[in-house]
């Protein structure tokens, strides 16, 4: 993911960046590097190209000229419905609630656990390591009886609590494998001259190692709250009540048993999209930031 | 996704399966004569018949029962498809929703002992008097959880089935008559076909290539044919007719142009649009698609019934069912019963849906009427078929790649037969222990 997206929103900030007579003395192998990054760029966003086309157009619209004509008129009740019967801003505040308490929590607890795995080097590490990469691997589908029995006895059926919970384990099982082999490869001089000083287990942790990671952690918080933003099937079986439930699926009641309505999906699709790549737009500076303030310490 | 759906639903019925015991525990309450809410669920979308029929009986409800509060949830299908097992297992779920008829919804729910026995208040306040025999089948299920006998556990409030959708445009733009038997509707099609049009839509990847098979089937099926085949009272044969003919026909339309071959990987919404946008001259497809052509359609449409057949596939809509579970039972029953109500009923019918309880003289737009007037007389003749993917679990795919075979000629009918033969006899040994 990470080695993907950075290239396309590097491409044009660097190229824009570059001074015009300079770009004339580097070579046809840039622009056609440029021309490559440009296209892919392009072609990830054809599907975008598609819900905007649609998420405008009315459903007598669509049916009668397919996906691909252009709108005769611009129709926004399609969009207007979509916010008000599923009450979007509350579907909102859910999806943000629980995305983004799983984001931080997730973090935490991985940067724990790695640093007992990675730093602390317990006994039988190796394990411990593939044990969780393969909680990692383990289908939701398989894990969806046994957390609704659970939630049950526990009285945490139909609250997000439950939803936050379980998601905070299940993304920092990956979470932990990520960190666990990073801080492996963590420069022990850097560790023994803070114990030289007498900094204790958690100071190192504080002092030392998190503002080191600070740049993968980021990266992870962003990852976080963006898998769990788009979480589908968990939400629905955890979440009954129209009250609790996520942005995605509120989406899914726009598709019924037999009939789909394309035009309000779209719209619907549209407007669900936003927050997350704001969110991600707006990490995007932080994350800079933080890849910088580490490179300084 | 229909993958992972099944693979969801799987599980959905295991865990239910497992938590019997516990739900059965909890027994009859009766006392909930001072409930002041009423938790109601239902899939409806807004500006559906369906919908604003029963925003209607809410009101109705909330002016007859004053002082009683009505949470109402529109709920996603696939929520309720998926999960309605566990939602009404536990004590969030609601005192009354809408739920799918069949053998692997409603009936297994029934089976389990999740759903209430709404036998006797369906005697008390004259419920079954209103639903003819083959509506009454999707609501009766056995303590097995298979349909057509046994005790009432759900109530349906509009009915639905499968019908032919016709260009009127088209027709006369190539004076082609309205075919009222199936020589007329062959010949019909032979003039578009002349004529370089495709006469019929149809959609291989979905449920309607299933549909038309079943449908031609049904031209030379009786009743005793669709209780052996649906309800199990005797084996079924698929190398003879009438299963034997409609592969065959279905195999011979396709030949003969009728069908287009390269509609074998289509979606039924590619169907659906195509004959909005005028391309398509006729489509047989079931009354579901009704409101939305009338809304969105620009040329000139109606319907008639598939001509030549007294059967045909279709049946009851989804059920009212009341959860073990539920907190207001008696209210539930009271909504149930504001439903079935000649002013409700006349309002599923005036928007576009199929009224189980429906008057066709109080329905105002002529097309409407038709569409009720049609269904009423496929169920006055006892004439619903229900689906041929009904039978047993994940028979929908053995059908779908069954006639996808059959439209891109990749299969021999005796070949598509063979292949739909084994899943229907290992699914329906599994269900009756035979």
């Amino acid at each position: 993911m990470a080695v993907t997206l950075t290239p396309v929103d590097r491409a044009p900030a660097t190229s824009r960046a570059t001074p015009v007579r300079d770009r004339h003395h580097r070579g046809a192998g840039r622009w056609l590097v440029l021309a490559l990054v440009t296209l892919g760029a392009l072609v990830m966003l054809v599907p975008f190209a598609f819900m905007l086309l649609n998420a405008f157009k009315s459903p007598s619209d669509y049916s009668n000229g397919g996906p691909l004509s252009w709108p005769t008129e611009f129709y926004t009740t399609g969009l207007r419905t979509y916010w008000t019967t599923v009450n979007f801003p509350l579907k909102l505040w859910n999806s943000t609630l629980i995305a983004g308490s799983v984001a931080v929590l997730g973090v935490a607890v991985s940067l724990l656990n790695a640093y007992a795995l990675g730093i602390g080097r317990v006994r039988g590490r190796l394990w411990i390591v593939g044990l969780f990469l393969l909680a990692n691997m383990l289908p939701q589908e398989a894990l969806i009886y046994p957390l609704y029995y659970v939630a049950k006895q526990v009285g945490l059926y139909n609250t997000q609590l439950s939803v936050i919970i379980i998601f905070t384990v299940i993304q920092s099982a990956f979470g932990t494998y990520l960190l666990a082999s990073v801080m492996g490869t963590f420069p022990r001089s850097l560790l023994e001259a803070a114990a030289l000083d007498g900094a204790g287990k958690w100071t190192i942790l504080w002092r030392v190692v998190f503002p080191n990671l600070r740049p993968t952690l980021a990266v992870l918080l962003i990852f976080f709250f963006i898998w769990t933003w788009n979480e589908f099937l968990i939400p629905l079986v955890m979440l009954i009540d129209n009250q609790t439930q996520t942005i995605p699926v509120a989406l899914a009641s726009l598709q019924g048993d037999r009939l789909m309505d394309a035009p309000t999906t779209n719209a619907g699709a549209l407007i669900s999209l936003v927050p997350a790549i704001l969110f991600f737009l707006i990490f995007q500076r932080t994350l800079a930031r933080g890849i910088t303030a580490g490179a300084e310490k | 996704m229909q993958r992972f759906r099944r693979i969801v639903a799987a599980i959905a019925l295991a865990a239910t399966a497992t938590t019997t015991v516990a739900a059965c525990g909890g027994g009859d309450s009766g006392g909930d004569s001072g409930a002041k809410t009423l938790k109601l669920w239902h899939y409806e979308s807004a500006n559906s018949a369906m919908g604003v029929a029963w925003d209607r009986a809410i009101e109705i409800f909330k002016a007859e029962h004053p002082g009683v509060e009505v949470r109402f949830e529109r709920k996603a299908f696939e929520q309720i498809q998926q999960n309605a097992g566990m939602i009404i297992n536990s004590s969030e779920g609601p005192d009354i929703m809408e739920y799918n008829k069949g053998n692997a919804t409603a009936g297994l729910l029934s089976s389990q002992g999740l759903l209430t026995d709404l036998s006797a208040e369906a005697d008390k306040r004259g419920w079954a008097g209103k639903l003819s025999p083959s509506l009454q089948t999707t609501a009766r299920y056995s303590d097995k959880g298979v349909m057509g006998s046994g005790n009432c556990f759900g109530v349906p409030n509009y009915g639905e089935y499968v019908t032919v959708y016709y260009n009127k445009d088209l027709f006369q733009q190539h004076g082609v008559p309205v075919p009222t038997t199936m020589a007329e509707m062959t010949a019909a099609m032979d003039t578009f076909v002349g004529k370089g049009v495709t006469p019929l839509g149809m959609a291989g990847a979905e449920y309607p290539a299933g549909q038309l098979f079943y449908q031609l089937a049904l031209a030379k099926a009786d009743r005793q044919f669709v209780d052996n085949y649906q309800l199990y009272k005797n084996p079924v044969d698929f190398t003879a007719d009438p299963l034997k003919s409609g592969a065959v026909t279905f195999a011979d339309w396709v030949r003969k142009g009728y069908v287009a071959k390269d509609s074998a990987s289509l979606k039924a919404e590619d169907m659906g649009t195509a004959f909005i946008g005028g391309k398509t001259p006729m489509i047989v497809s079931g009354s579901w698609w009704y409101g939305r052509f009338k809304a969105e359609m620009k040329a000139n449409w109606d319907t008639f019934l598939f001509p030549g057949n007294t059967l045909q596939a279709g049946s009851s809509g989804n059920l009212w069912v009341v959860p073990a579970t539920s907190k207001a039972k008696g209210l539930a029953y009271d909504f149930i019963d504001i439903t079935l109500r000649p002013e409700i009923q006349d309002l599923i019918g005036n928007n576009g849906g199929v009224p189980v309880a429906g008057d066709p003289a109080k329905i105002s737009d002529p097309k409407d009427r038709k569409l009720i007037e049609d269904f009423n007389t496929v169920s006055k003749q006892d004439g619903l078929a229900f689906y041929p993917d009904w039978p047993v679990p994940g028979y929908y795919d053995v059908l779908v790649s069954g006639f996808q075979g059959l439209i891109n000629g990749s299969k021999s009918p005796d070949q598509v037969l063979d292949s739909i033969a084994k899943p229907y006899a290992d699914g329906v040994k599994e269900i009756t222990g035979k």
